[in-house]
């Protein structure tokens, strides 16, 4: 633009908008060379302030911060209004983009309210012609009330426009009738109240209807202001009113977003109506009530199919070669050694926590298939669809992905508990999280089905997983009615765009994740491994005359209602430390590993004796380490003592009920 | 419009900003920029917004980010008092 220095007339502009809609760029062009940069006077926020001639006229354009309302929430938002305040510019020119017009009017809104007069800058026509936005300026400028003018800064297109609209507003050519945005009905008597009470206190220059909105909105500084320039009487008067509504924010800040809704339905075609994209698609059925939950089944299937054909053969191949041949160099390293060292060694830490460690193949798979899930955008949509089942106990859908987790271990399932944010329904994710099949379980599972039910193990295996989820549901409904009093859960989740997964972020996560599971196993799943193996061998050296076998004893009675002598319930106790010790329990008290367990145990037990082992197997108080999570996670014992002898009553009933029921049909 | 935004958020379960968007008539981005507003006048507060510091050692912390940082926002007790007062 052209400088005349000569000119004998200035005017002022104040040229805002939000962050990143090229007002920079406009006050460049306009500006030129002729520019000064400081900062505004008590900050340390630049200011910018430059010149250009139009018409012999000299503008002073002053680039107030990016802000995107005029809130006091920052100090930008603070500096922009008082500047327009205070300095009275001769014109605003607030810049908008029009590739994203909606969410920019929200600061013309806040504008229109302040006395200086203000001209559209619509800019980037060209980005929202690109994405196939139509704004019509002409129609926005008549519902505004006010100039708009369509630009494109960046390749200086519409700026003489701009300049020429400016000029026009400030000399009153242009007509200047500003629709602005109206508190809802429910809160306008007491703004009026408002109004009268401060009119004559306001401190110049700020408008009085201005400052009534701000009290109403709660604006800190404004309420500083007049309650330093009130009188204590009616500042008394006008906190009691604004005590008694507190929601009348709500109805201010709702009125302007029903005035960006009104001014956009008139000037702006939506953008992507009619146009369905690629997220769109897939969202279809992935989020479907019906369609999103049969795919979600298929994913966790996959899943399952994925980790047990792939990680179980590796798990076998560790626990042979890895476990069993520490265990035969042990034996060998301490040949001379104690008796009972060798047995804390082999039995206690290699057979405990050991066992534990063989099963990393599985999660290794399991936490890589979560990644590569939430990474892709699909972990959301799992979470979504999920909320429909999850609702029923009271639980949101983001209680669903530490309960997924909780089919490869229970531990980082209560662990993962944590994500969500409300103390109730993390509570009862942790409560229920151990109701949730583990590997370790379908490990014992998948060896004892067959003993009992020949060919139809894999059905009576599906059984056992549908039931334990049945229970798991049974038993969240039940709690949140019981204990949590079924509170409300709401939520607005955003479902991320899909995109193609990267192998670094999932690589880092499994990571995280694995080292997290081995530190665990190597510390609280040690220790406890090491305390129940002394447990079974004190005080003579021998498990039938263990301490743990006095209480597999004490057990027994509860055991016959089930069909299952002491040794059943001693190698139950044993799934404590962890759960396939439940199978190298059996191999000691019976005798022998493989298939002479297997004919030892269907030789002793009656099918119904099975079924109701195999059940409370699946429902039995979890492993040591979900219990030390549980403590963990809870904070005390309360929520873990609860946990324990929910569950022991739970498995103990399910067990008895089943027992019973099988022997009436004849099993 | 806020109004409406809250008493939509607290018929309960979890709504994606997509599905509210079209509800209400307004685009996903006006809806983030409301639900910003609602929780800034702490009707809303946004789920595991400081879940990293929190989770430190948690095998799922990355599952706080579920739907971007900040993308899940849960209703406060005044954001209920509110609702249910209507």
């Amino acid at each position: 633009m052209s400088i005349d220095s000569s000119s004998d007339k200035t005017i002022t502009v104040a040229l805002t908008g939000q962050p990143n809609v090229g007002k920079s760029t406009v006050f460049n062009v306009l500006t030129g060379l002729n520019q000064h940069v400081g900062n505004w006077p008590g900050k340390t926020i630049a200011q910018k302030v430059g010149t250009y001639s139009h018409n012999g006229v000299t503008v002073s354009i002053v680039d107030l911060p990016g802000t995107y309302s005029l809130s006091a929430n920052s100090p930008e938002e603070l500096i922009a209004r008082e500047y327009i305040i205070r300095e009275k510019p001769d014109v605003v020119a607030v810049i908008l983009n029009a590739a994203a017009l909606e969410r920019n009017l929200y600061l013309l809104a806040e504008l229109l309210a302040l006395p200086s007069p203000v001209v559209v800058g619509l800019n980037m026509v060209d980005v929202a012609d690109h994405e196939g936005i139509k704004v019509e300026p002409k129609v926005l400028a008549a519902a505004l009330g006010v100039p708009v003018v369509p630009m494109v800064a960046s390749k200086n297109q519409g700026l003489d426009d701009l300049v020429a609209a400016i000029a026009g507003l400030s000399s009153g050519e242009l007509p200047y009738t500003p629709k602005v945005p109206r508190i809802r009905p429910e809160h306008r008597e007491v703004l009026a109240e408002l109004c009268a009470l401060c009119e004559e206190h306001v401190p110049q220059p700020y408008p009085a209807e201005w400052v009534a909105i701000k009290l109403l909105e709660g604006d800190s500084e404004i309420t500083k202001m007049m309650e330093a320039h009130l009188p204590d009487k009616v500042w008394q008067k006008v906190h009691d009113i604004l005590l008694a509504h507190e929601d009348a924010v709500i109805d201010v800040a709702g009125g302007r977003y029903e005035w960006v809704g009104r001014m956009t339905r008139a000037a702006l075609v939506r953008p992507g109506v009619g146009q369905v994209t690629f997220t769109d698609r897939l969202d279809r059925a992935a989020t479907h009530p019906w369609w999103g939950m049969l795919l979600l089944a298929g994913v966790l299937g996959l899943i399952f199919g994925l980790t047990y054909t792939i990680g179980a053969p590796l798990q076998e191949l560790l626990d042979t070669y890895v476990i069993g041949g520490l265990s035969d160099l042990a034996g060998v390293l301490l040949s001379s050694a104690p008796e009972w060292l060798l047995g804390l060694v082999v039995d206690g830490i290699l057979g405990g926590a050991g066992m534990v460690i063989t099963f990393l193949p599985i999660l290794v798979i399991f936490f890589a298939a979560m990644g590569l899930l939430e990474d892709m955008g699909y972990m959301a949509r799992a979470a979504y669809v999920m909320d429909r089942f999850m609702h029923l106990m009271g639980l949101h859908g983001k209680s669903f992905m530490p309960l997924f987790l909780g089919f490869g271990c229970n531990v980082p399932a209560v662990v993962g508990a944590r994500i969500i944010e409300s103390r109730r329904a993390r509570l009862l994710t942790i409560l229920l999280a151990p109701l949730v099949p583990c590997t370790a379980r379908m490990v014992v599972v998948a060896f004892l089905t067959p003993i009992f039910f020949g060919a139809a193990a894999p059905l009576v295996s599906w059984g056992l997983i549908l039931m334990s989820l049945l229970v798991l549901a049974v038993s969240g409904v039940i709690l949140n009615k019981v204990l949590f009093k079924g509170e409300r859960a709401a939520f607005i989740m955003e479902l991320p765009l899909y995109h193609l997964p990267n192998g670094h972020t999932i690589g880092l996560l499994v990571w995280q994740r694995t080292l997290e599971f081995l530190k665990k196993a190597g510390t609280i799943i040690l220790i406890i491994s090491v305390m129940v193996w002394a447990l079974s061998v004190l005080p003579y050296g021998d498990v039938e005359s263990s301490l743990l076998a006095g209480l597999g004893r004490l057990l027994a009675p509860v055991g016959g209602l089930m069909g299952l002598d002491w040794r059943m319930m001693v190698a139950l106790l044993t799934s404590f430390v962890a759960k396939e010790n439940t199978i190298a329990s059996l191999g000691i008290l019976f005798g022998g590993q493989g298939a002479q367990l297997a004919d030892s145990l269907s030789g002793v037990l009656t099918p119904a004796a099975g079924l109701a082992f195999l059940v409370v197997q699946m429902l039995f108080i979890p492993c040591v380490g979900t219990v030390a999570a549980i403590k963990q996670e809870t904070e005390g014992w309360k929520w873990t003592w609860f946990s324990l002898i929910f569950l022991l009553l739970l498995s103990f009933a399910a067990g008895i009920g089943v027992y019973q029921l099988a022997r009436l049909a004849g099993l | 419009m806020l109004n409406k935004l809250l008493r939509q958020v607290a018929r309960g379960g979890v709504h994606s900003t997509a599905a509210l968007a079209r509800e209400l008539e307004v685009s996903e981005g006006l809806l983030v920029q409301m639900t910003g507003d609602l929780a800034r006048m702490g009707y809303l507060k946004p789920v595991g917004d400081n879940c990293e510091e929190k989770c430190a050692a948690c095998p799922l912390a990355g599952g706080c980010s579920i739907g971007g940082a900040g993308g899940v926002w849960a209703l406060t007790a005044k954001g209920m008092r509110m609702t249910s007062d209507q």
